[in-house]
């Protein structure tokens, strides 16, 4: 019999224990909260997410590594926890970011993005053969609809929105951080600060355009809504990037 | 004979300054031999938003569902009404799902698009059977009488057009078309969708 | 899982097949699809590609839209007009576009028009010409500008200048006259509206107007109804009819409450840009 932490139920199936808790969801949060720390805030005109990007060795390159990912033009995500886990769930959301497209001929809300990648996280929790996948995500989007939203999605497959949140090793710290600095009516500017700020709070070692990345939300002016597609692409110009290096550079300094 | 024609029907639809119309006959026939006079091949999908679905009369009942079906799902899983052009990609994108093996109907699209600054602007758009899409910006007809349609429609049409005088425009282009096609005629039923209201009128013609 | 999916799995649904079959045994013709007769060109100069097409879509000898959109997007550096049928060329290139966005979002890289062309090419020969789709693929890319045609069946050409569609011979009468190598942006973008025109003009497949795309590598430049050459005069008399024209038998209203409120646009307020 296993005997570490959940005793007998803590290996392989996602089995309720008597008391009630799936102890292999409270393994993957653990390998959530022992990840690099993650946040997002979100602004009044639109919401940055970031991520440490740091190695555990000078001689990786480091260039290659990739962890605010772009799911579609108006939809970004980060992660803490699982490498691997996260690249498997890029690419599913990427999938049905264009299924969606090829139904719609848009792309999909934030929300149902997020509830469809919240799908395949819980379908994990009760699958024969599989486990649990050992990330937090952090999803920033824009939708005509709802406006710019952050979601935050848990290994167990629940996921909630956040005006601001933090995921990962730091994330208690960074919480209160972004509690005591966040108001309503923060611009994007200040929040790309903020989020700077905050991880800097728990960062160890140098912060530098290369070991931090950050994607950013902006909401399109009633001028560019009214304009709307792109003449002669059938396409909106997109909402969601991710920041160059020369451009995190340039906020570092400030 | 195709199969396009064994049940007859025609719909057309119409833009209009602020508003849209779209109309219908109600013949139900096999053949040559009529049927029904009330047999309705148009649908509201929203509050601003209907649908005419001419062809083959049991694609027509089988359409019908498969599109609630999905329109509430959409409504269910979004949280909001589907918009005219999300609907037409909706329709064009089902229809074509079935390329080798199509449905029997021209479906026929219209309503008014909520912009981004609040108010509403008209649209109308028609598919082929599998789905290519045809975004007119005058009108677009489909069915048994759609060649007439066509023709008595691009000597009528005009931009600009009031709700009342665009149920004037369409209800004379239908009535004179159909006149002249065996397989459309028997009644006829008009809707004029404007920002707060919606007509539904049906008007008398031939029953022959 | 079919009952909790709105939507069936990928890929076509072949169950009505059985009945179409039935059908079209007992002698009833299938109908039509609506077709592109359409003229479609492509043309390499000093700098670029230029693309053309007409902007006519027919069903049998029915004009069924005079506006319509051939030149179909890829990605931003790459186009592809579309002959044939009309809702093959639509869905195939806006499959192909979807595919080459996944794939530059995976590899990080620009596309390149021949992993397009490829993927179009490798489409339409699985389906072994039941994809009714004629394409004319161009765009420029890290390797230069590329020009592509892809018959329906697969086989693909790499020329410098190409037709495709009803229209094709009368287009390329114009290119095998007129065409030169390394000519400047303005004589490529003449010479396909030339080549175009000679497919409105002269075949009865293709009509109304001359939608043009340039791309180079500093951009691409959509030219929607470039040149109209049929446009329709102003009626001379109205032809309203006076109300109460149409005689009704009943009416019904539905009305909506419409919120007067003011709506503040999604989002919040606009950046503050002063």
């Amino acid at each position: 019999m296993a005997t570490a932490g959940g005793g007998a139920y803590s290996y392989s199936l996602t089995v309720f224990s008597p008391s009630g808790k799936l102890v292999q969801i409270e393994h993957a949060l653990a390998a959530v909260s022992s990840g690099t720390t993650s946040l997002g805030i979100k602004a009044s005109n639109g919401i940055v997410i970031a991520t440490e990007k740091k190695t555990s060795s000078i001689l990786i390159d480091d260039s290659v590594i990739e962890k605010v990912a772009v799911i579609c033009p108006n939809i970004g995500i980060v992660y803490s926890g699982m490498g691997p886990d996260f690249r498997v769930l890029v690419s599913r959301a990427r999938k049905s970011a264009q299924a969606y497209w090829k139904i719609h001929g848009e792309y999909p809300p934030t929300k149902v993005l997020t509830q469809e990648l919240a799908n395949v996280v819980q379908q994990a929790t009760q699958s024969g053969g599989v486990r649990p996948y050992g990330v937090s995500l952090l999803v920033a989007g824009w939708d005509s609809h709802r406006g710019p939203t952050l979601y935050q999605v848990d290994p167990s497959g629940s996921f909630w929105a956040w005006k601001a949140s933090a995921i990962g090793k730091n994330m208690v710290n960074a919480k209160t951080f972004l509690e005591k600095r966040y108001n309503d009516d923060i611009s994007l500017e200040d929040a790309i600060h903020t989020a700077l700020l905050t991880l800097k709070e728990g960062f160890e070692g140098q912060m530098t355009e290369k070991t931090i990345e950050i994607g950013v939300v902006t909401v399109p002016s009633q001028g560019e809504l009214e304009a709307g597609k792109v003449e002669g692409t059938g396409r909106y110009k997109p909402t969601f990037r991710k920041l160059t290096e020369e451009e995190i550079r340039d906020y570092l300094a400030l | 004979m195709s199969i396009m024609q064994h049940n007859g029907g025609s719909v057309i639809a119409m833009v209009g300054k602020d508003c849209v119309a779209i109309a219908s006959d109600l013949r139900l026939g096999v053949q040559s031999l009529s049927i029904s006079s009330n047999f309705e091949k148009i649908f509201p999908v929203t509050e601003r938003l209907y649908v005419g679905f001419p062809g083959l009369a049991t694609d027509v009942t089988t359409l019908r569902e498969v599109f609630r079906y999905r329109v509430n799902m959409y409504t269910i899983k979004e949280e909001r009404a589907i918009e005219p052009t999300i609907f037409t990609q909706l329709v064009s994108s089902t229809l074509y799902e079935r390329r080798f093996g199509p449905y029997f109907i021209e479906p026929v699209i219209a309503g008014l698009q909520k912009t981004p600054s609040g108010s509403y602007e008209p649209f109308i758009a028609a598919t082929d059977l599998i789905g290519c899409i045809n975004f007119a910006k005058d009108f677009v007809v489909a069915g048994t009488a759609s060649e007439k349609l066509f023709g008595v429609a691009e000597g009528l049409w005009e931009p600009g057009l009031e709700p009342e005088d665009l149920f004037e425009t369409i209800s004379q282009t239908l009535m004179n078309a159909v006149d002249r096609d065996a397989f459309s005629g028997w009644g006829a039923i008009v809707h004029v969708i404007t920002k707060d209201k919606v007509i539904t009128r049906k008007l008398k013609g031939r029953m022959d | 899982m079919a009952a909790t999916s709105a939507y069936n799995s990928p890929g076509f649904d072949f169950s009505n097949t059985y009945r179409n079959q039935f059908l079209a045994d007992r002698g009833v013709p299938l109908p039509k699809a609506t077709s592109t007769g359409t003229t479609i060109v492509g043309c390499l100069f000093k700098d670029g590609i230029v693309l053309g097409a007409d902007t006519r879509a027919t069903e049998g000898p029915i004009v069924a839209d005079k506006n319509c959109e051939k030149i179909h997007f890829i990605s931003d550096n790459i186009r592809c007009c579309g002959a044939g049928t009309a809702a093959d060329t639509e869905f195939t290139t806006a499959l192909i576009s979807s595919n080459i966005e996944m794939h530059a979002l995976t590899t990080g890289r620009k596309p390149r028009v021949v992993t397009a062309m490829t993927m179009l090419k490798q489409m339409l020969f699985r389906y072994q010409g039941n994809i009714g789709a004629a394409l004319v693929l161009g765009g420029v890319d890290i390797t230069g500008p590329q020009l592509f045609t892809i018959h329906p069946h697969g086989s693909t050409d790499k020329l410098p200048y190409v037709t495709m569609g009803s229209g094709s011979l009368a287009a390329m009468a114009i290119f095998e006259s007129q065409w030169k190598p390394d000519m400047e942006r303005e004589e490529a973008l003449h010479l396909v509206t030339l080549a175009i025109s000679a497919g409105i003009f002269n075949d009865l497949g293709s009509g109304s107007n001359v939608d043009a795309c340039v791309i180079t590598a500093s951009g691409t430049e959509m030219l929607r109804n470039f040149v109209k050459p049929n446009e329709r005069v102003e009626k001379e008399r109205r032809y309203v009819f006076r109300r109460g024209t149409t005689a009704i038998k009943e009416e019904k209203v539905r009305r909506w409450v419409v919120d007067e409120e003011e709506v503040t646009p999604v989002g919040g307020e606009e950046m503050d840009t002063s």
